[in-house]
Protein backbone atom coordinates (compact mmCIF):
# COMPACT_ATOMS: atom_id res chain seq x y z
CA UNK A 1 0.00 0.00 0.00
CA UNK A 2 1.31 3.45 -0.87
CA UNK A 3 0.33 6.37 1.38
CA UNK A 4 3.41 8.57 1.25
CA UNK A 5 4.42 11.13 -1.30
CA UNK A 6 5.97 9.79 -4.49
CA UNK A 7 9.39 11.12 -5.49
CA UNK A 8 8.69 14.06 -7.78
CA UNK A 9 10.35 14.50 -11.14
CA UNK A 10 12.57 17.37 -9.97
CA UNK A 11 14.02 15.22 -7.18
CA UNK A 12 14.71 12.29 -9.49
CA UNK A 13 16.21 14.55 -12.16
CA UNK A 14 18.49 16.19 -9.58
CA UNK A 15 19.74 12.73 -8.56
CA UNK A 16 20.28 11.79 -12.20
CA UNK A 17 22.22 15.01 -12.87
CA UNK A 18 24.45 14.32 -9.88
CA UNK A 19 25.16 10.76 -11.01
CA UNK A 20 25.70 11.73 -14.65
CA UNK A 21 28.18 14.41 -13.61
CA UNK A 22 30.16 12.48 -11.03
CA UNK A 23 30.07 8.89 -12.33
CA UNK A 24 29.58 9.30 -16.08
CA UNK A 25 31.34 12.63 -16.60
CA UNK A 26 28.49 13.99 -18.74
CA UNK A 27 25.59 16.40 -18.38
CA UNK A 28 22.00 15.13 -18.17
CA UNK A 29 20.16 17.58 -20.38
CA UNK A 30 16.45 17.05 -21.14
CA UNK A 31 15.84 15.08 -24.32
CA UNK A 32 13.64 17.14 -26.73
CA UNK A 33 10.20 15.53 -26.94
CA UNK A 34 10.04 15.91 -30.73
CA UNK A 35 13.49 14.48 -31.38
CA UNK A 36 13.39 10.94 -32.84
CA UNK A 37 15.61 8.26 -31.34
CA UNK A 38 16.70 4.81 -32.45
CA UNK A 39 15.97 1.94 -30.09
CA UNK A 40 17.17 -1.52 -31.04
CA UNK A 41 17.50 -4.09 -28.29
CA UNK A 42 17.25 -2.38 -24.93
CA UNK A 43 18.23 -2.71 -21.28
CA UNK A 44 15.89 -1.96 -18.37
CA UNK A 45 16.96 -1.55 -14.73
CA UNK A 46 14.53 -1.43 -11.79
CA UNK A 47 14.95 -0.76 -8.08
CA UNK A 48 12.29 -0.81 -5.36
CA UNK A 49 11.67 1.82 -2.69
CA UNK A 50 9.80 0.65 0.42
CA UNK A 51 8.22 2.64 3.25
CA UNK A 52 5.42 5.21 3.42
CA UNK A 53 5.66 5.29 -0.39
CA UNK A 54 6.09 2.01 -2.22
CA UNK A 55 7.10 1.67 -5.82
CA UNK A 56 10.12 1.52 -8.06
CA UNK A 57 12.39 3.54 -10.23
CA UNK A 58 12.86 2.22 -13.76
CA UNK A 59 15.65 3.20 -16.16
CA UNK A 60 15.49 2.12 -19.80
CA UNK A 61 17.94 2.72 -22.63
CA UNK A 62 19.20 1.22 -25.85
CA UNK A 63 21.75 -1.58 -25.36
CA UNK A 64 24.46 0.39 -27.17
CA UNK A 65 23.79 3.36 -24.90
CA UNK A 66 24.00 1.07 -21.87
CA UNK A 67 27.37 -0.19 -23.13
CA UNK A 68 28.60 3.40 -23.51
CA UNK A 69 27.47 4.20 -19.96
CA UNK A 70 29.31 1.13 -18.64
CA UNK A 71 32.41 2.11 -20.60
CA UNK A 72 32.31 5.63 -19.19
CA UNK A 73 31.98 4.31 -15.63
CA UNK A 74 34.93 1.99 -16.09
CA UNK A 75 37.09 4.40 -18.09
CA UNK A 76 37.20 2.05 -21.09
CA UNK A 77 38.52 3.05 -24.50
CA UNK A 78 36.03 3.52 -27.37
CA UNK A 79 36.93 0.18 -28.98
CA UNK A 80 36.65 -1.89 -25.81
CA UNK A 81 33.69 -4.29 -25.82
CA UNK A 82 32.18 -5.15 -22.44
CA UNK A 83 30.22 -8.35 -21.79
CA UNK A 84 26.47 -8.04 -21.15
CA UNK A 85 27.04 -9.00 -17.51
CA UNK A 86 29.20 -5.92 -16.93
CA UNK A 87 26.85 -3.67 -18.95
CA UNK A 88 23.87 -4.79 -16.87
CA UNK A 89 25.89 -4.45 -13.67
CA UNK A 90 26.86 -0.88 -14.56
CA UNK A 91 23.35 0.25 -15.49
CA UNK A 92 21.97 -1.33 -12.32
CA UNK A 93 24.57 0.47 -10.25
CA UNK A 94 23.71 3.81 -11.88
CA UNK A 95 20.09 3.31 -10.85
CA UNK A 96 21.17 2.11 -7.40
CA UNK A 97 23.01 5.38 -6.78
CA UNK A 98 20.09 7.41 -8.15
CA UNK A 99 17.77 5.42 -5.87
CA UNK A 100 20.01 6.04 -2.87
CA UNK A 101 19.90 9.79 -3.45
CA UNK A 102 16.12 9.74 -3.91
CA UNK A 103 15.61 7.65 -0.77
CA UNK A 104 17.79 10.01 1.24
CA UNK A 105 15.74 13.02 0.15
CA UNK A 106 12.33 11.41 0.68
CA UNK A 107 10.75 11.33 4.13
CA UNK A 108 9.37 7.99 5.20
CA UNK A 109 11.11 5.74 2.67
CA UNK A 110 12.87 3.17 4.81
CA UNK A 111 14.35 0.65 2.40
CA UNK A 112 16.00 0.50 -0.98
CA UNK A 113 16.03 -2.82 -2.81
CA UNK A 114 18.74 -4.34 -4.94
CA UNK A 115 18.74 -3.34 -8.61
CA UNK A 116 17.49 -5.81 -11.19
CA UNK A 117 18.40 -5.54 -14.87
CA UNK A 118 16.93 -7.32 -17.88
CA UNK A 119 16.79 -6.93 -21.66
CA UNK A 120 13.76 -5.17 -23.13
CA UNK A 121 12.45 -4.53 -26.62
CA UNK A 122 10.91 -1.05 -26.49
CA UNK A 123 11.20 2.18 -24.50
CA UNK A 124 8.28 3.45 -22.40
CA UNK A 125 5.95 5.96 -24.04
CA UNK A 126 7.39 9.46 -23.67
CA UNK A 127 4.31 10.69 -21.82
CA UNK A 128 4.92 8.10 -19.08
CA UNK A 129 8.51 8.98 -18.25
CA UNK A 130 11.26 11.56 -17.99
CA UNK A 131 13.74 11.47 -20.83
CA UNK A 132 17.29 12.73 -20.31
CA UNK A 133 20.22 12.77 -22.69
CA UNK A 134 23.25 10.57 -22.45
CA UNK A 135 25.67 12.09 -24.95
CA UNK A 136 23.54 11.97 -28.14
CA UNK A 137 20.92 9.43 -27.07
CA UNK A 138 17.88 9.28 -24.78
CA UNK A 139 17.62 7.53 -21.41
CA UNK A 140 14.09 6.93 -20.08
CA UNK A 141 13.37 7.15 -16.33
CA UNK A 142 10.05 6.28 -14.70
CA UNK A 143 8.67 6.55 -11.16
CA UNK A 144 6.17 3.70 -10.85
CA UNK A 145 4.00 3.38 -7.72
CA UNK A 146 2.94 -0.15 -6.72
CA UNK A 147 -0.70 0.63 -7.44
CA UNK A 148 0.16 1.23 -11.08
CA UNK A 149 2.25 -1.90 -11.45
CA UNK B 1 48.42 -3.04 4.00
CA UNK B 2 45.72 -5.32 2.68
CA UNK B 3 42.30 -3.82 1.86
CA UNK B 4 39.12 -5.84 1.28
CA UNK B 5 36.51 -4.29 -1.06
CA UNK B 6 33.05 -5.84 -0.62
CA UNK B 7 30.33 -4.93 -3.14
CA UNK B 8 27.88 -7.06 -5.11
CA UNK B 9 28.59 -4.92 -8.18
CA UNK B 10 31.81 -5.92 -9.93
CA UNK B 11 31.74 -2.59 -11.76
CA UNK B 12 31.52 -0.70 -8.47
CA UNK B 13 34.39 -2.74 -6.97
CA UNK B 14 36.49 -1.69 -9.95
CA UNK B 15 35.46 1.94 -9.53
CA UNK B 16 36.31 1.86 -5.81
CA UNK B 17 39.70 0.35 -6.66
CA UNK B 18 40.34 2.98 -9.36
CA UNK B 19 39.32 5.76 -6.97
CA UNK B 20 41.62 4.39 -4.25
CA UNK B 21 44.48 4.55 -6.77
CA UNK B 22 43.51 8.11 -7.71
CA UNK B 23 43.56 8.99 -4.01
CA UNK B 24 47.15 7.75 -3.77
CA UNK B 25 46.46 4.41 -2.10
CA UNK B 26 47.21 2.20 -5.11
CA UNK B 27 50.35 0.70 -3.58
CA UNK B 28 48.33 -1.30 -1.09
CA UNK B 29 47.13 -4.86 -1.75
CA UNK B 30 43.46 -5.34 -2.61
CA UNK B 31 41.14 -8.33 -2.34
CA UNK B 32 37.47 -8.41 -3.34
CA UNK B 33 34.24 -10.01 -2.13
CA UNK B 34 30.90 -10.12 -3.96
CA UNK B 35 28.65 -10.04 -0.88
CA UNK B 36 28.72 -9.86 2.90
CA UNK B 37 29.00 -13.59 3.43
CA UNK B 38 32.02 -13.86 1.13
CA UNK B 39 33.53 -10.82 2.84
CA UNK B 40 33.17 -12.48 6.25
CA UNK B 41 35.01 -15.54 4.90
CA UNK B 42 37.76 -13.38 3.39
CA UNK B 43 38.28 -11.43 6.58
CA UNK B 44 38.97 -14.80 8.23
CA UNK B 45 41.16 -16.19 5.43
CA UNK B 46 43.00 -13.05 4.26
CA UNK B 47 43.14 -10.98 7.46
CA UNK B 48 42.77 -7.57 5.76
CA UNK B 49 43.88 -4.39 7.56
CA UNK B 50 40.82 -2.48 6.32
CA UNK B 51 37.37 -3.37 4.98
CA UNK B 52 35.52 -1.09 2.54
CA UNK B 53 31.98 -2.40 2.23
CA UNK B 54 28.75 -1.65 0.42
CA UNK B 55 25.66 -1.60 2.66
CA UNK B 56 22.99 -3.22 0.47
CA UNK B 57 24.23 -6.66 -0.63
CA UNK B 58 22.62 -10.09 -1.04
CA UNK B 59 23.31 -12.97 1.37
CA UNK B 60 24.64 -10.68 4.09
CA UNK B 61 24.32 -6.90 4.17
CA UNK B 62 27.21 -4.65 5.05
CA UNK B 63 25.82 -3.77 8.47
CA UNK B 64 25.23 -7.47 9.22
CA UNK B 65 28.82 -8.15 8.18
CA UNK B 66 30.13 -5.45 10.52
CA UNK B 67 28.00 -6.67 13.43
CA UNK B 68 29.12 -10.27 12.84
CA UNK B 69 32.75 -9.17 12.85
CA UNK B 70 32.43 -7.17 16.04
CA UNK B 71 30.39 -9.81 17.84
CA UNK B 72 33.09 -12.31 16.93
CA UNK B 73 35.75 -10.09 18.45
CA UNK B 74 37.21 -8.88 15.14
CA UNK B 75 38.07 -5.17 15.30
CA UNK B 76 39.33 -4.71 11.73
CA UNK B 77 38.93 -1.06 10.66
CA UNK B 78 35.71 -0.86 8.64
CA UNK B 79 34.18 1.80 6.39
CA UNK B 80 31.04 1.86 4.28
CA UNK B 81 30.97 2.90 0.62
CA UNK B 82 27.28 2.96 -0.18
CA UNK B 83 24.58 4.62 -2.26
CA UNK B 84 22.75 5.85 0.83
CA UNK B 85 24.20 8.45 3.16
CA UNK B 86 21.38 9.55 5.48
CA UNK B 87 22.15 10.73 9.01
CA UNK B 88 20.26 7.71 10.35
CA UNK B 89 22.50 5.33 8.42
CA UNK B 90 25.64 7.19 9.45
CA UNK B 91 24.58 6.91 13.10
CA UNK B 92 23.76 3.22 12.69
CA UNK B 93 27.14 2.62 11.05
CA UNK B 94 29.01 4.49 13.76
CA UNK B 95 27.14 2.71 16.55
CA UNK B 96 28.07 -0.65 15.01
CA UNK B 97 31.74 0.32 14.90
CA UNK B 98 32.32 1.76 11.43
CA UNK B 99 35.01 4.44 11.04
CA UNK B 100 33.23 6.31 8.24
CA UNK B 101 30.55 6.18 5.57
CA UNK B 102 31.31 7.41 2.04
CA UNK B 103 28.15 7.95 -0.03
CA UNK B 104 28.09 7.23 -3.75
CA UNK B 105 28.63 9.05 -6.00
CA UNK B 106 32.08 9.82 -4.57
CA UNK B 107 35.38 11.35 -5.61
CA UNK B 108 38.97 10.50 -4.68
CA UNK B 109 38.84 13.41 -2.21
CA UNK B 110 36.25 11.51 -0.14
CA UNK B 111 38.66 8.58 0.17
CA UNK B 112 41.62 10.85 0.90
CA UNK B 113 39.70 12.61 3.66
CA UNK B 114 38.51 9.35 5.22
CA UNK B 115 41.72 7.34 4.92
CA UNK B 116 44.79 9.57 4.76
CA UNK B 117 45.29 9.42 8.50
CA UNK B 118 45.19 5.64 8.51
CA UNK B 119 46.83 4.68 5.21
CA UNK B 120 49.26 7.57 4.78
Amino acid sequence: MTNGTAPDNALVLAAIEQVWGSMLFASADPWPADRPAEFGSGVQAQIELRGDWNGRLVLTCDRDVAAQIAGAMLGCGPEEVLPDLDVHDAVGEVLNVVGGSVKGALDGVSALGLPGVAPCTAPPAQGECMVVSWRDAPVYVQVVPDAAA
Amino acid sequence: MKILIADDSKVMRQIVLRTMRQAGFGHHDFVEAADGAEALDKVASDAPDLVLSDWNMPNKTGIELLRDLRSGGNEVPFGFVTSEGSEEMRETAKAAGAMFLIAKPFTSDHFSDALSGMLG
